[in-house]
């Protein structure tokens, strides 16, 4: 995977690419999380690939505009591979919109995983505890070391991990494409795109009903009933509902106002 | 007092502003507040000691999955000015900072919904191809309105003490601030949906569900799910890629065949 050296510009690209990958949670937000970071990461490349297609660059930046998080750091591999996966699509249209979004859905829940485990609960852990050591004795190196290491690692990473996501993608796309194979990786990576939204789905989004039914003594939880029939229904039909509309070709700000207005209103009932 | 709240809801927003902007995760920690606090307040050494107990304190609490149980960064900034500001010790300021978590927690519920709203704008300003506009944009978002609520928190907390902003939290409706937490909540959701309508197919939706199950029914984080999902990924490849070698030793099997015919007929 290293064997492959990189163009001028490639490198240029990538460097590039690694200058705005601290762009990860600026505007974040609970609808779509990283996008934004993950536009701004990928426009350097895109405007590279899409030169002479102004209008395929415009469909690019939406289509990196969608619903993202992972680790901010492994953020970067993924950015380097969607590269390449670009590239492909540009310079052969061996790949389509979907397995691009595929692959990166698939990614998303591992990689958060990943970094989470390595960077937050281990290297932060080892920096913290050297940095409190100095710290206790009130020398501000502490506090330095704790940067550099903890930031620095971070920085480094990020670099070295763009680049092997770009030319793991290059050499890995390559081989799929001359074999044949680029259905099958597609359907294994929408099968693991879905398990892993079906995992965040059940995590992350939660419809909670704060609603009491009085029946003369006796008080009905409806919260719990519904959940009872299965956890977490009310996520799952909100989900599916709000998939039904888009896909009848509601616009997504007409959703969020939508569910804002709703929920207000519901708590004024006491539903909420 | 209007001066040091000043100080500290600056520092509150040059810490946000640079870490977002990098991405670290690291000038928030407690370890690096609080030296920085002392370092405006004009007390160092305080600052930097209290730093490595407040890193001690907080390094046990993470952050994972977005549901943040104590501000780190508001309530170590709120100790060590408490501690500098008022003479106290550092447990007593300690003390004082803690509710700030539950305070920044809750106004922050009522903001989410909010700056969920602007997704459908990003996309549209991202679709329109001017992304000079689009950085811009992001960007003075970022160091302007993303970090307001908390800067304005951490501007009164100082000045007027936390109990007026308790009482001010406790004098809204209680169904507006209910109704903002459910929709903050479900906002992700719309998210998903868009995912999922581009995603979505007969033949892999099912799996949605497996995913669904695993976390839901049995509890597994997304690293474990990542492993199974990954597993069964690489099965279902393998199938299709041994009906894809067989096509293709099948038709050039067959093209040799052919070759063969003809030599032997010739």
């Amino acid at each position: 995977m290293a064997k492959n050296t990189l163009t001028p510009t490639e490198n240029s690209i990538l460097r590039k690419m690694f200058m705005n990958s601290g762009m990860v949670f600026v505007t974040f937000t609970m609808t779509k999380m990283e996008a934004n970071g993950f536009t701004m990461m990928m426009q350097p490349a895109l405007d590279v690939l899409y030169k002479d297609d102004p209008e395929g660059r415009k469909v690019a930046l939406r289509r990196h505009n969608q619903f993202f998080n992972t680790h901010a750091v492994l953020f970067s591999f993924i950015a380097g591979l969607t590269f390449a996966l670009e590239k492909q699509k540009v310079e052969n249209g061996s790949i389509d919109d979907e397995t691009i979004q595929n692959i990166k859905v698939a990614l998303m829940g591992p990689t958060a995983g990943m970094g989470d485990a390595f960077f937050f609960n281990c290297v932060r852990v080892i920096a913290a505890g050297v940095g409190i050591g100095l710290c206790e004795q009130g020398n501000i190196l502490g506090t330095l070391l704790f940067i550099a290491l903890y930031g620095g690692s971070q920085l480094v990473a990020r670099w070295y991990l763009l680049k092997i996501g770009y030319s793991m993608g290059t050499s890995f796309i390559d081989t799929m494409f001359e074999s044949g194979l680029m259905d099958a990786l597609t359907k294994a990576a929408s099968i693991l795109g879905m398990v892993m939204v079906g995992a965040m789905v059940a995590s992350q989004v939660n419809v909670n009903l704060a609603w009491n039914i009085s029946v003369g003594d006796t008080t009905v939880i409806v919260n719990d009933i519904v959940n009872s029939i299965m956890p977490g229904i009310l996520s799952i039909a909100l989900v599916f509902g709000l998939m039904k509309l888009i896909k009848k070709g509601q616009k997504p700000s007409t959703l969020v106002i939508g569910i804002l207005i709703g929920s207000i209103v519901l708590a004024f009932f006491g539903i909420f | 007092m209007v001066q040091s709240a000043l100080i500290v809801a600056f520092v509150y927003w040059l810490i946000m502003a640079v870490d977002y902007l990098i991405a670290w995760q690291t000038l928030t920690r407690p370890i690096v507040v609080a030296p920085v606090t002392g370092l405006f307040l004009g007390d160092l050494h305080t600052g930097i000691i209290m730093g490595a107990s407040l890193e001690a304190i907080f390094m046990g609490i993470s952050a994972i999955g977005g549901s943040v149980p104590a501000d780190a960064t508001s309530s170590s900034i709120l100790a060590v000015a408490f501690t500098i500001l008022s003479g106290a010790d550092v447990e007593t300021g300690l003390a004082i900072a803690m509710p700030i978590g539950t305070l920044m927690a809750s106004f922050k519920s009522m903001t989410t919904p909010i700056y969920a709203a602007l997704s459908p704008y990003w996309e549209e300003l991202a679709a329109s191809g001017n992304m000079k506009s689009f950085r811009i944009q992001t960007i003075a978002f970022q160091l302007t309105l993303a970090n307001i609520t908390g800067v304005l928190i951490l501007f009164f907390s100082v000045a007027y003490g936390t109990t007026a902003l308790e009482s001010l939290l406790a004098s809204m409706p209680g169904f507006v601030t209910r109704g903002l937490a459910a929709a903050s909540s479900m906002m992700t959701g719309v998210g998903y949906a868009i995912l999922l309508s581009m995603l979505w197919t007969k033949e892999v939706g099912g799996f949605f569900f497996v995913g669904y199950v695993l976390a839901k029914y049995l509890g597994m984080d997304s690293l474990s799910i990542a492993i199974l999902g990954a597993v069964i990924a690489i099965t279902s490849f393998m199938n299709e890629k041994r009906y894809i070698d067989l096509k293709n030793s099948l038709s050039s099997k067959g093209a040799a065949a052919a070759a063969n015919d003809e030599e032997d007929f010739f």
